[in-house]
């Protein structure tokens, strides 16, 4: 292949594919897929799993090892976190926002060692925001009463109904396309960059534009860009919920 | 078989919930439960300390008045003790003085008795040498004349006479 290849496109090309089914079965005249993402969301569980296993095991009250150093700090971070975005009593919170950042991060991070990103996969980003939209209607609902709910989408006045519907339904939409658009569209650029450099190289003759650039390419778009979707979708669930939450602005 | 690369599938979404659920889990029941274990431990470890240590401090600060009262006591009795030991002292030493001074009185007394009587004696020892010795006289004067007798009367009249007069000087 040479540069001319290159410029009309590979003839066996780039592809970008969504996650491998495993198998499927029909439940109820649904078809439900074992996808490569949930697989992989497995891994992510059994590791997470062990890792806090190990961190919290043996600990004391004295002369504590390290590892219960971290364990703690991680338990004092997101109850800091949580009690400073949402307030006090939202304290119990804490353990869904940390295992929510772990979820995330690893199922970005996986692409590091070779496998499919989880967060690459629409659906994933989408059960999480559907979470988060039943956390902010529920608190909603809890906060004002079902009517005075209700009278919210009314405000401040009755032809405001559609725009106020759009506006909460755009939340979780909104969230797990920021999500997922980052993480693929950084696959999507690793490997438009990967396929380009190797055309480039196999022109030249000499592989050694495909060792370094991909490489920093990766720590951006996947440990920074995958830290930083993380992070934005915890404080976004934590603000949304929060908001709903009367109670948030006499905590803070 | 792969699935669209955009697509929304009910699937992954069902696990996908399912799994976050389980990390959730993971996270409250091996992450939070134990550490909070722990933190409540080790803040009731810290109470149990912070208890003691003020038990030590009020038991600390009850001795020490105690021992302040003691010495206050103590004190007090000491220099009631050097009190009565003074008095006693001085009871003593003029009750000692006033029997020296009566029995000092009581020798002199007894001295000048003594004395008296022995003076008494001794005029008695000279009357009786004196008569002698005037009779020794007046018999060597007037050998035959008078009687012995005679004389030995005139000389006791003399005498009696005599000291009859030494004594009313």
């Amino acid at each position: 292949m040479n540069i001319s290849d290159f410029l009309k496109g590979s003839p066996d090309g780039f592809d970008v594919q969504g996650p491998k089914v495993i198998c499927s079965f029909d439940v109820f005249g649904v078809t439900i897929n074992l996808t490569e993402t949930v697989a992989i969301s497995w891994l992510i569980i059994l590791a997470v799993t062990l890792l806090l296993l190990w961190l919290t095991s043996g600990m004391k009250t004295k002369n504590i090892s390290k590892r219960q150093v971290a364990a703690e700090w991680i338990v004092q971070t997101l109850y800091d976190l949580v009690e400073s975005s949402m307030g006090k009593h939202w304290r119990k919170f804490a353990p869904y926002i940390g295992a929510l950042f772990t979820f995330s991060i690893l199922g970005s991070l996986v692409s590091m060692i070779g496998l499919r990103s989880v967060t690459a996969d629409f659906n994933a980003p989408l059960a999480w925001a559907l979470v988060t939209f039943v956390f902010i209607h529920g608190t909603n609902i809890r906060t004002h009463g079902f009517l005075g709910y209700l009278k919210g989408y009314v405000e401040p006045v009755f032809v405001m109904m559609p725009i106020n519907v759009i506006s909460e339904v755009s939340t979780p939409v909104s969230m797990s396309l920021r999500h997922f658009g980052n993480i693929v569209s950084g696959m999507v650029i690793t490997s438009m960059v990967y396929f380009a450099l190797s055309a480039v190289t196999k022109g030249i003759g000499i592989a050694f534009l495909t060792i370094g650039i991909p490489a920093v390419l990766s720590l951006y778009f996947d440990l920074f860009g995958g830290f930083m979707q993380a992070f934005v979708f915890i404080m976004l669930t934590m603000a949304y919920i929060s908001n709903a939450d009367g109670r948030a602005e006499t905590a803070a | 078989m792969n699935l669209d690369f955009f697509t929304i599938d009910t699937g992954t979404i069902l696990f996908t919930l399912i799994n976050t659920l389980l990390i959730f889990l993971a996270f409250r029941f091996i992450l939070f439960k134990r550490v909070d274990a722990i933190l409540e431990k080790r803040q009731k470890e810290v109470d149990s300390v912070y208890d003691a240590a003020d038990e030590a401090l009020a038991d600390a600060n009850s001795k020490k008045e105690q021992y302040t009262a003691a010495m206050t006591n103590a004190k007090e009795e000491a220099a009631g003790i050097v009190a009565r030991a003074e008095k006693t002292a001085q009871r003593e030493g003029d009750a000692i003085v006033a029997q020296a001074k009566q029995e000092a009185a009581a020798a002199r007394e007894k001295a000048s008795l003594e004395t008296a009587r022995e003076k008494a004696q001794a005029r008695a020892e000279l009357q009786g040498e004196i008569s002698g010795l005037a009779m020794d006289l007046a018999q060597k004067i007037m050998e035959k004349e008078i009687s012995q007798k005679d004389h030995a009367r005139l000389i006791d009249e003399f005498l009696e006479e005599m000291d009859s007069e030494g004594d009313s000087k």
